[in-house]
């Protein structure tokens, strides 16, 4: 078993990734900001977009960013965005039951009609909420199944079994005990009822890292990534970084045991021992934050693999350095680094059904007054021994100034359905033609001649962080 | 007639199938509502965007005035906006009136939920209706200050002599958790200029504030050393450690966590008239 990690490790390092350069614009690639025509005046910080995609019914879509509620933080209610013409374009709608704006949102879709989870961090006082709509275009309020305080970052995930839903919500649980926080809430029953699930075997600092990321294939394998924080100096947090997986849908009475680690025999793989995690919750990136940056994505069709990404500082003067590895054999070994990507976050992972994996990244390139976030979507075939390139978006890393944060979000996301990547990232919204190599659509008003973007009555509106759906061709 | 009394008079609504708001004053119709708009219906059991499946409650109205609305929200003269009625039936075409509306839907048009109508003589007096709204809005901002003003345990004019990290010795023996939401709590000791409720001048006080730059905490005030204000204080029932030590002593510690408990300096005078004249 060591004998085959060491030799995937000294081939992924001595292998130079072959890059195609990718053309100035390719075909079939499509982003869009989601700001819709009658938000034209909105200058919020939309940051840490999500996605998700309905299988049965390629049309539609919804998304949630940092966006308010335009009435205002004393509204009653929190929107999210919908699509039904596959993206092209988006309505915001205020169905989510949080004053204003939610402190963390993610979602999934389940079966037909189109019912739509949703974990949120509630406004005010934060609790989570996790919530469910029968038919996500309903205009009404969606409906609570499960709440409790003392949580961070959900992150719901969703898999369809005959015509029940199981939800998947990774959270981390600060009344867990033992400082294990890394938990899994697993609904077999669409939402009706939870059950908590630990994931942490080994001991920690008092807590786990606050990202808690599942992933579920189609055999309704599920593996879940997790930061094992083990230490901390100050601010420096060393960390494992674990992966489990349960083989049959996390249904039994102690799931996600399906994995040890051959140093210890204890549940759940150890990726990489040891890291160092610059926790910073202050402008530090690109004025972003930096801390729990984790992403695991499995091929849903073959679920022997799957693919982690994580951010952690190396040490030869980055800030912060993305990691991405794979596994062929259900985690059980790992690659070395793929892809390493000095001063990025935000890692997203996809895997099609012709086994492309996808990897949605955001970087920051140049310094000072000159850096920009790059915002760049990988493709390859091969493990990134070879990859397609496609930057996104090219955008001032300096303006706007941050309102608060995240500046552009903790996470964004990347899906894959059918010959589509399909994804969402947030960004300087200037209109301008040069930011946007692969072209971008706007609802909102804009002039495109003088990079203005304008409100309704055609004055101008100070630039701000937009969320930005995109959709790329997967490589055939 | 432009007293707070004669605003807070229940508007009389007159058309058949308003009963469900005629109890209702303009300042409750203005206090619910965020996009207020003189307007005519131009179709009823209709939707004038795509987004939204036409029903019975659904009424187009076509945009005379618009009398209150977000910055970020583009509607003007002319636009035609969905309106979901509290009850289907309460309008009926070239009604002109005045909508007390929710946003409800954004996208390539607006889609509201009213919260109530007032119908006018037709034609709507536009600048008199904008008018009244504004006073109305006035008195409903007045009153939301006096509500924070009641419920404060503090009201003080001040400086901010200092600040520094909150110790929170009275909180639940559990380890402090990491999280990008951790407010980070802080002190500010404000030096009393002007005792308005419950202090004295010369008197200091501690008041917690989440310095956090955390999405969770972007609309609480922060405070920064020589500021001044005018601070509406609560006693603090949120951080679980509800004493303060200052100069040695234990002393209660105050929040001031809504925009609304942080009011500039030369506010004072009204804050003062407001307490005293309730």
């Amino acid at each position: 078993m060591r004998a085959g990690v060491i030799a995937v490790a000294l081939f992924a390092a001595c292998e130079q990734p072959v890059v195609k350069q990718p053309p100035a614009k390719l075909t079939g690639i499509r982003v869009v900001d989601l700001i819709p025509a009658s938000l034209s005046g909105e200058s919020w910080q939309d940051a840490e977009p999500f996605l998700a995609l309905y299988a049965s019914n390629p049309k539609l879509m919804a998304a949630s960013a940092f966006t308010p509620n335009p009435g205002g933080s004393t509204s009653a209610t929190a929107p999210i965005f919908v699509s039904d013409d596959g993206g092209d374009s988006w309505t915001l709608r205020n169905t989510l039951p949080s004053q204003g704006m939610t402190a963390d949102i993610t979602h999934a879709v389940g079966g037909n009609p189109p019912v739509l989870y949703a974990g949120i961090m509630k406004v005010p006082d934060f609790p989570l909420n996790e919530l469910k709509a029968n038919d996500f275009f309903s205009p009404a309020t969606m409906t609570l199944q499960a709440s409790r305080a003392d949580i961070d970052q959900p992150f719901v995930r969703t898999t369809g079994v005959g015509n029940a839903d199981r939800v998947y919500v990774g959270l981390n649980d600060f009344d867990a005990p033992d400082g294990r926080t890394a938990t899994v809430d697993v609904s077999l029953n669409g939402g009706t009822s939870y059950t908590s699930h630990r994931l942490e075997t080994r001991n920690t600092l008092g807590q786990n890292g606050p990202s808690i990321r599942p992933a579920v294939a189609q055999d309704h394998t599920v593996y879940v990534a997790y930061f094992g924080w083990r230490s901390n100096a100050g601010s420096d947090v060393t960390s494992d970084v674990v992966v489990v997986r349960d083989d049959s849908g996390a249904i039994g009475a102690t799931p996600f045991r399906d994995l040890v680690d051959p140093s210890d025999h204890l549940p759940g793989r150890l990726v990489a021992t040891h890291v160092t995690i610059p926790w910073s919750n202050a402008p530090t990136l690109g004025q972003e934050r930096i801390g729990s940056t984790l992403a695991i994505a499995v091929d849903a069709l073959h679920s022997d693999n799957v693919y982690l990404a994580w951010a952690d500082r190396v040490g030869t003067g980055d800030i912060y350095t993305v990691h991405v590895r794979r596994s062929t054999d259900r985690g059980a070994t790992w690659s070395g680094d793929l892809r390493t990507l000095t001063n990025a976050t935000d890692p997203s992972l996809a895997v099609s059904t012709n086994g492309t994996v996808g990897l949605l990244y955001q970087q920051v390139t140049g310094s000072a007054s000159t850096s920009r976030w790059v915002t760049r979507l990988e493709q390859s075939r091969d493990g990134f021994a070879t990859h397609q390139d496609v930057v996104l978006a090219t955008v001032p890393a300096t303006t706007p100034t941050f309102q608060f944060l995240p500046y552009i979000g903790d996470y964004n996301g990347l899906l894959t359905r059918g010959n589509q990547f399909l994804g969402i990232f947030s960004a300087n919204n200037t209109p301008d033609s040069a930011n946007f190599p692969q072209g971008v659509v706007y609802q909102r008003r804009v002039d495109f001649p003088t990079h203005r973007l304008l409100d309704g009555s055609g004055a101008p509106v100070a630039v701000s962080i937009d969320p930005f759906f995109f959709s790329v061709p997967v490589l055939p | 007639m432009h007293t707070r009394s004669a605003i807070l008079l229940a508007v009389a609504l007159s058309l058949p199938g308003s009963e469900g708001v005629a109890q209702m004053s303009r300042a409750a119709l203005v206090k619910q509502s965020d996009i207020i708009f003189i307007g005519t219906v131009t179709q009823i059991g209709a939707v004038a965007v795509p987004e939204l499946p036409a029903s019975a409650r659904t009424v187009v109205v076509r945009v005379d005035q618009v009398l209150e609305k977000p910055a970020a929200v583009a509607l003007t003269t002319g636009d035609s906006v969905t309106v979901e009625t509290v009850r289907a039936g309460s309008l009926k075409p070239g009604i002109q009136a005045t909508f007390y509306t929710t946003g409800w839907i954004f996208g390539r048009g607006v889609a509201v939920r009213e919260v109530g109508h007032e119908p006018g003589q037709s034609p709507v007096v536009a600048e008199a209706q904008q008018q009244a709204v504004s006073r109305a809005r006035f008195a409903v901002n007045d009153a939301a200050l006096r509500a924070h003003i009641q419920s404060a345990a503090m009201v003080v004019a001040g400086r901010v002599d200092q600040v520094r990290p909150a110790e929170l010795a009275a909180a639940p023996p559990r380890p402090k958790r990491i999280t990008e939401h951790d407010p980070n709590w802080q002190e500010a000791i404000i030096q009393v200029q002007e005792g308005l409720k419950g202090a004295q001048a010369g008197q200091r006080v501690v008041v917690r504030f989440p310095a956090s730059l955390d999405v969770a905490w972007v609309g609480a005030p922060k405070f920064a050393a020589g500021e001044e204000g005018t601070f509406l204080l609560h006693k603090d029932s949120t951080t679980g450690s509800p004493l303060a030590m200052l100069a040695g002593q234990s002393v209660p510690a105050y929040t001031a966590l809504h925009k609304l408990d942080v009011l500039p300096r030369q506010d004072a005078p009204r804050i003062r008239s407001m307490i005293t004249k309730p």
